[in-house]
């Protein structure tokens, strides 16, 4: 399983679609820094095909007002379970 | 037209996503790529993206003399890294045909894009 | 286990460099060793000596340094993408003919070979990029 994180906004940078087109079956992806924008139910339809988890880190969140914004269907995570999250996946590739 | 990778296992995978000139991320990337190459390690390497734009022929210095990298893809066989990916759908979205690349990759979509990662020990994106 | 960074980011540009730090400090917290982190691209500005933010800003040079000084994690940064944007250390700026240097200790500049063993020896590298 790969742990993938995605740092910039869907709003902002398509780089998101090179991440879908990289994720295998069972890899999570975890949104951080301006990537949390992407944790809105109004992006979720982006999402829809995802094969895997979506989490978003809990701090980045917080910091943007947003923690309450928050898509029902995204797991939120604090940088102590960013690191558990490091430790399951077998690797971790950045999209940024 | 596409192609599985071969399942030859390898140390290190390079995704490069930018093109040449506009950032120093395609050369920046590439240097990684040489140096691990240059220690013995086995490198591939996957072009998604505008990094698709890396492969077209025909390029050259910046008007400042900044170099190109074409010089440095030119070296990648005397590296011994003839793993060449490219993302048919960056391929598509810069309307570019697959056998004009320089130098030649193969064309990969959907899942192969996972199954190449999970073939490296590490992946780096630049 | 045995952790590795891989940071990109220039530190007051990007988040990735705040990112880094606080990821840094868990996964120490999680018990794990983390055995360097290596400063690539604007990274390298992370090694800054003369860095000043002001009081009421995290300094993230001190940061860094007091990472190494307290856990014994390296600072390496990337001595072809650090000496292109001024990051030079006394040994560099002697061999350039340059009056001063600019690298905090205890970063210290090293080739890119060093990223790929970081890569493929320890357990984990997360990437913070920018």
């Amino acid at each position: 399983m790969i742990l993938h994180t995605l740092n910039r906004s869907p709003l902002e940078s398509t780089v998101y679609r090179q991440a879908l087109r990289a994720l295998a079956d069972g890899d999570s992806l975890l949104l951080i820094e301006d990537g949390v924008l992407g944790a809105l139910p109004a992006q979720q339809a982006l999402w829809s095909a995802l094969p895997g988890r979506l989490l978003a880190l809990a701090e980045d969140l917080e910091a943007r007002g947003l923690s309450e914004h928050c898509a029902p269907g995204v797991e939120v995570v604090d940088v102590d379970g960013f690191v558990r999250l490091t430790e399951e996946a077998d690797r971790v590739v950045s999209w940024y | 037209m596409s192609e599985e990778p071969n399942g030859d296992s390898g140390d290190l995978l390079v995704i490069l996503r930018h093109g040449p000139h506009g950032t120093s991320y395609l050369k920046e990337g590439l240097d990684t790529a040489l140096v691990a190459a240059a220690f013995g390690r086995r490198v591939s390497l996957l072009f998604m993206a505008s990094g698709v734009a890396a492969l077209v022929p025909g390029q050259g210095a910046g008007p400042l003399g900044q170099k190109g990298t074409q010089p440095t893809l030119a070296m990648l066989e005397m590296y011994d890294i003839d793993r060449l990916f490219v993302d048919g759908a960056g391929l598509a979205e810069l309307g570019v045909a697959p056998e004009s690349l320089t130098p030649e990759a193969t064309v990969i979509e959907g899942d192969a894009i996972a199954a190449l990662m999970a073939e490296h020990a590490l992946v780096l994106t630049f | 286990m045995r952790y590795a960074i891989l940071l990109l980011g220039a530190p007051y540009s990007h988040q990735a460099a705040h990112s880094a730090l606080r990821f840094a400090r868990a996964v120490i917290a999680r018990g794990h060793h983390l055995e360097a982190v290596f400063f690539y691209r604007e990274g390298v500005h992370n090694a800054a000596r003369l860095a000043s933010p002001p009081q009421d800003e995290p300094h993230l040079v001190d940061g860094w340094t007091t990472l190494n000084q307290e856990h014994g994690v390296r600072l390496e940064v990337c001595i072809a993408a650090a000496l292109r944007r001024g990051i030079v250390d006394a040994d560099e700026a002697a061999r350039h003919g340059k009056q001063g240097h600019s690298v905090q200790a205890p970063f210290e500049l090293t080739g890119l070979g060093q990223l790929v063993d970081l890569g493929l020896e320890c357990d984990r590298l997360i990437t913070f990029g920018a």
